[in-house]
C-alpha cells in the first residue's frame, strides 16, 4: 500500500524563520490517516524537535495524535496536555489538525506543515486517483473509465488528437483514456451508442461549498445527538413492525437450559420421570448473581442432559414432553396489588419469578432493583435500536399498561423518583400510546430520541436522556439510573399481577431470507428450528442465522437450539462474504466509537499479542457493540479481537 | 468523505431503457451520505416493472478484493442482467466497472467534491488543502476557506458590520483573524510582507 500522506513539513528555510523570536514550544503532531497501520510512532515530532533544538529552543514538551481533526477526542487529550511555561504550540498536521488546535489552545499556535491536495483519493483508493467528485458523473457515456482523471485534459467529448501510439502526448507514460473508453465500449458492443452520444458539455462552475458544509454540519449533529459515536444501519424493520404478535404453537417438547443468565447456573430440582407444571421450579438459583429456572409447560420431565445452547456451546438443560393441557402450577397466582406490596417484597417476587435482562445480557433483575447507591431515576430502553428486531416494539403497543405497571413496580422497589421511557423516532405509535397512556402519570416521562445505534446500550441511554456518564468500569447506579428491558418489565407486571413466572417471551423472527417474518410470543425451550420452520423455513443457501440482532447476535452454525429469556430475535440474512484488509487508518472506527476508544489499536495490539498495549488503550471498557467492526472499511473482526484481549486482560494482575 | 447524490429519474430510466438491471448500492460511507430513501424507490419502481434482476446492498466495493467475493454470489444475476447499476461514489463504479469489464457498468449517482473535509470527521469546511499554509499568520484561521475571496491580505473593503458582503450570513474571515491576533497578543503578525498566492494545479503543488 502506498503511503499516501495529507501534509508535508514546511521546508527547514521556512521554518527556520518561523521560529524566530518564538521560544518555549509545545509541539504536536498528527499521527496520519489514510495509510498503513504500521507504526505507532510518526517521524514528524522528532523532526522539529531537532530542527528547534538545533535554533537553541526550549521544548516544553511533544505530543502524538490520532485524528487531531476529531475535536472531540482532540479536547479531551489536549485538556492538561501543554506543560506551565509553554508559550508557543507548533502542529504539524493538515489545515484541519492546526486549526482545531488552534482553537482549543488559548495561545499561539503555529502551522509546520502545508497541506497536500488529496482530491480523487477517496474510498479505499489510496494508491491512485480515481475520482474528482466532478458531481456530474461521465461514467455511463463512457463504459466505467473516468474521462475526467483519466484524459490528461480532462475531455469529455473524445481524443484530443495528440495520442501518439496509444500514449498521451502530455505524459508518454500514460495510455490515452480515450482509446482506452473506446476498446472497452468495442468489447461491450456498444460503439454504436457511444459515437451516436449528443456532444457532452461540462458545467465548470464552483460547487457551492455552503450548502455543503451546511448539509455535513446537519449529518454531524445528528451522528452526535445524545452520546459520541454510534451508527444507523438500515432499520429494515418494517418486516414485522405492523405485524400483531401471535401466539407459537405450543411445542411438544420443550428443552430449558439452566443457565440462561449472567452467573451461576441454575441447580435442577426436578428428576427425570417427575411431573411438572406450568410455572413449576425446576432449577433454583445456585448464588447470589443467579436465577431460578420455571417450567414452560405441563408434562413429564424426559432428561436432563448437555444441550446445545446459542451463545455457550453447550448447556446442561431440562428436557420435558408437555402433555398438552398447559395445567397452571399451584404457586401461580396472583400476589397483593402493587400498593400493598412493600419494596422488598416486590424484589423477592422478581427474584422468584426467574427474571433476568432480556434484552440479551441476562443480568439478575432483582439484583439490579438492590442498588448498592441511591437511585432518582428508572430507564425503561425502549430504544430497541438492533435493526431488524421488533419484539419490543411489539410489546409497547400491545401491553403498554403491563409495560407502565412494571415500571411503577420498579420505581417502588428501587425508591426511585421519576421513571423515563425512552423510544426511538422510529416508533411513532409506540410514543403516542405510551405518551397518552402516561398523562396521567406525574412521574412517569416519554422521552423520543432520535434513532442512533446503540442507543439501547445503558451507558449511552443514561448519556442520552441525563447526561450523566457512568464512570469506567462502573455501573448505572454510580449515576443513580436503574435501567430495565421492555419486555423484562411487562414479565415483572407478569409476576405481580397473575404470579406468572419468566416462561415465556416475545420472539421476533425475520430477515430477508426467511419466508415469513412474524412476531411470536414463545414459549422458553422452543426449539429455535421449529420456530423457522413455522415462519415458512429460509431462502436459498448460503445464509447466516443468528440469534438475536444484526449488530449484537450470535451466528447459530445449529438450529437445534432452544429459545431463552434473552432470545429477543431469530434472523436469517445474507452471509457476507469477506476477507480481513490491512488497516488504512481510515479512522472510522474511532469515530463511530460510543465509548470513545480506539478499536483500531485493537487489532494492531491482538495481532502483535501486546495485551499490556490493549489494556492502556481501555479495552475493558468496550461494549461490544460492534459499531466498529460495522464500520470498519477493512473488514477486519476487531470484536472477536478485542474479545481475545480481554480475556487475557482479565487474566493479569 | 464525499457526498453523493442520485442522477434525475430521466437520466436513470434512460439507463436502464425498459431492460433488466442489476443494482448494487454502496452504503460504506452512509454515515456521511448515502441517498438511502429515493434508492430504495427507485429499485421498487424497477422491480414492479420486472427489471431488476438481483440487487445487493453492501459497502466499500471501492475495496476490490471484498467487491469480488460479495460479487461473485450473485454472477447468475449479473449475467442475466443488461445493464449494472451502480449507486456509489465514481471510485465505486470504476471499480465494479473493470471487475465486470464485458459489462454495461453504469453509475446512477453524481458524486460532489468535498475537499476541505479531508479529515476522518467532517465537522466544517476549514482547509481547502491549498498546499502553502497561511494558519501562522493569521492566528490559526484559515483565510481561505474563512474569507468568501479567500484573500490571503486582509480585508476586501466589503464588509457590513462584521458580515461578508458575498454572504451576509457569513462572519468576515478577516475579522475573525484580527479578533484572535488581538485575543493572543499577535497583532504584529499583520506587518508581515504580502503574501503572494501560488494558484498551480493540484498536482503541482503535490510534486
Amino acid at each position: 500500500m502506498e503511503n499516501y500522506t495529507k501534509y508535508k513539513l514546511k521546508s527547514n528555510d521556512e521554518l527556520v524563520s518561523l521560529l524566530a523570536g518564538k521560544d518555549n514550544l509545545f509541539i504536536v503532531a498528527c499521527n496520519k490517516c489514510f495509510k498503513e497501520f504500521e507504526s505507532v510512532d510518526e517521524p514528524e515530532c522528532g523532526e522539529l524537535e531537532k530542527l528547534a533544538a538545533e535554533q537553541g529552543k526550549t521544548i516544553t514538551g511533544s505530543a502524538k495524535v490520532d485524528f487531531l481533526c476529531n475535536k472531540i477526542q482532540t479536547e479531551k487529550k489536549l485538556k492538561d496536555l501543554l506543560p506551565e511555561g509553554t508559550e508557543n504550540v507548533l502542529v504539524a498536521a493538515c489545515g484541519l489538525g492546526i486549526q482545531t488546535v488552534a482553537d482549543l489552545a488559548g495561545m499561539p499556535v503555529f502551522a509546520a506543515s502545508n497541506s497536500l491536495n488529496y482530491r480523487g483519493y477517496h474510498g479505499m483508493a489510496l494508491t491512485k486517483k480515481g475520482c474528482d467528485a466532478c458531481a456530474q458523473c461521465y461514467l455511463n457515456v463512457t463504459g466505467g473509465i473516468c474521462p475526467i482523471v483519466d484524459c490528461s485534459k480532462s475531455l469529455v467529448n473524445g481524443q484530443c488528437g495528440g495520442a501518439k501510439n496509444g500514449k498521451c502526448e502530455v505524459d508518454g507514460n500514460k495510455d490515452c483514456a480515450w482509446e482506452k473508453i473506446y476498446r472497452r465500449l468495442e468489447k461491450q458492443g456498444r460503439l454504436e451508442e457511444f459515437l451516436n452520444q449528443p456532444v457532452q458539455m461540462r458545467d465548470y462552475s464552483k460547487v457551492n461549498f455552503k450548502a455543503v458544509n451546511d448539509y455535513v454540519k446537519s449529518v454531524r449533529e445528528t451522528r452526535l445527538d445524545g452520546y459520541y459515536g454510534g451508527v444507523h444501519p438500515s432499520e429494515r424493520k418494517e418486516y414485522t413492525e405492523h405485524i400483531a404478535l401471535e401466539r407459537f404453537p405450543d411445542p411438544e417438547v420443550v428443552v430449558i437450559p439452566l443457565s440462561m443468565h449472567a452467573g451461576a447456573p441454575a441447580n435442577p430440582v426436578v428428576q427425570v420421570g417427575d411431573t411438572v407444571k406450568v410455572g413449576q421450579k425446576i432449577g433454583e438459583a445456585a448464588a447470589f448473581i443467579s436465577s431460578p429456572i420455571h417450567s414452560s409447560v405441563s408434562g413429564t420431565v424426559i432428561a436432563i442432559e448437555n444441550h446445545g445452547h446459542a451463545t455457550r456451546g453447550e448447556c446442561l438443560s431440562v428436557v420435558i414432553k408437555s402433555d398438552g393441557k398447559n395445567t397452571l402450577d399451584e404457586s401461580v397466582k396472583p400476589h397483593k396489588d402493587l400498593d400493598s406490596l412493600t419494596p422488598d417484597e416486590i424484589v423477592e417476587i422478581v427474584r422468584e419469578a426467574g427474571i433476568v435482562g432480556m434484552g440479551g445480557a441476562g443480568f439478575p433483575t432483582a439484583v439490579k432493583l438492590k442498588p448498592a447507591k441511591p437511585v432518582d431515576t428508572i430507564l425503561l430502553n425502549g430504544c430497541e435500536c438492533e435493526p431488524l428486531l421488533t419484539a419490543d416494539h411489539r410489546v409497547l403497543l400491545e401491553f403498554a399498561d403491563d409495560v407502565i405497571f412494571g415500571l411503577k413496580a420498579i420505581l417502588k422497589a428501587v425508591g426511585a423518583e421519576k421513571g423515563v421511557i425512552v423510544i426511538e423516532d422510529n416508533k411513532p405509535d409506540a410514543i403516542a400510546l405510551l405518551e397518552e397512556k402516561t398523562a396521567e402519570c406525574s412521574n412517569i416521562e416519554v422521552v423520543v430520541a432520535k434513532t442512533k445505534y446503540p442507543q439501547g446500550a445503558e451507558k449511552m441511554l443514561i448519556k442520552r436522556v441525563t447526561g450523566r456518564k457512568v464512570p469506567s468500569g462502573g455501573l448505572p447506579a454510580d449515576v443513580g439510573c436503574v435501567v430495565s428491558n421492555i419486555s423484562t418489565t411487562k414479565a415483572i407486571a407478569d409476576a405481580i399481577k397473575t404470579g406468572m413466572p419468566l416462561v415465556e417471551r416475545v420472539v421476533t423472527v425475520t430477515g430477508e431470507r426467511l419466508k415469513k417474518p412474524g412476531n411470536y410470543i414463545v414459549k422458553i425451550g422452543t426449539n429455535t428450528k421449529d420456530l423457522i420452520d413455522y415462519c415458512g423455513g429460509t431462502i436459498g443457501d448460503d445464509i447466516t442465522i443468528k440469534a438475536g440482532g444484526p449488530m449484537m447476535g450470535f451466528v447459530l452454525s445449529d438450529t437445534n437450539v432452544p429459545i431463552m429469556k434473552g432470545s429477543n430475535g431469530i434472523i436469517a440474512v445474507d452471509t457476507d462474504h469477506t476477507v480481513e484488509q490491512p488497516c488504512i487508518k481510515c479512522g472510522r472506527c474511532a469515530d463511530v466509537c460510543p465509548m470513545e476508544l480506539s478499536p483500531l489499536y485493537y487489532a494492531k495490539y491482538a495481532d502483535e499479542e501486546n495485551w499490556q498495549g490493549m489494556k492502556d488503550k481501555n479495552v475493558m471498557d468496550c461494549i461490544e457493540c460492534r459499531c466498529c467492526e460495522y464500520i470498519c472499511s477493512s473488514k477486519i473482526p476487531l470484536v472477536s479481537k478485542i474479545k481475545t484481549g480481554k480475556g487475557v486482560v482479565r487474566g493479569m494482575k | 468523505m464525499l457526498i453523493t447524490q442520485l442522477k434525475a429519474k430521466e437520466t436513470i430510466v434512460s439507463l436502464v431503457d425498459g431492460k433488466k438491471a442489476f443494482i448494487i448500492n454502496c452504503q460504506g460511507c452512509k454515515e456521511v451520505h448515502f441517498p438511502e430513501k429515493e434508492a430504495a424507490e427507485l429499485e421498487k419502481e424497477l422491480a414492479a416493472n420486472g427489471q431488476v434482476t438481483g440487487v445487493i446492498t453492501t459497502d466499500y466495493i471501492c475495496n476490490p478484493d471484498n467487491m469480488k467475493l460479495r460479487l461473485q454470489k450473485h454472477m447468475d444475476e449479473i449475467e442475466a442482467a443488461d445493464v449494472v447499476l451502480v449507486l456509489s461514489c465514481g471510485i465505486g463504479v470504476q471499480t465494479v466497472a473493470e471487475y465486470l469489464e464485458e459489462k454495461k457498468v453504469c453509475a446512477a449517482c453524481d458524486t460532489f467534491p468535498l475537499p476541505g473535509f479531508q479529515g476522518v470527521t467532517p465537522l466544517e469546511y476549514k482547509c481547502d488543502q491549498c498546499g502553502e499554509c497561511y494558519l501562522n499568520l493569521t492566528g490559526g484561521i484559515c483565510p481561505i476557506t474563512a474569507c468568501s475571496k479567500s484573500l490571503v491580505n486582509g480585508q476586501c473593503g466589503g464588509s457590513k458590520n462584521g458580515k461578508c458582503e458575498v454572504d451576509g450570513e457569513m462572519e468576515c474571515g478577516w475579522e475573525r483573524i484580527y479578533r484572535r491576533l488581538a485575543q493572543l497578543g499577535r497583532l504584529d503578525a499583520l506587518k508581515c510582507p504580502t503574501q503572494i498566492r501560488n494558484f498551480a494545479t493540484d498536482e503541482e503543488v503535490s510534486k
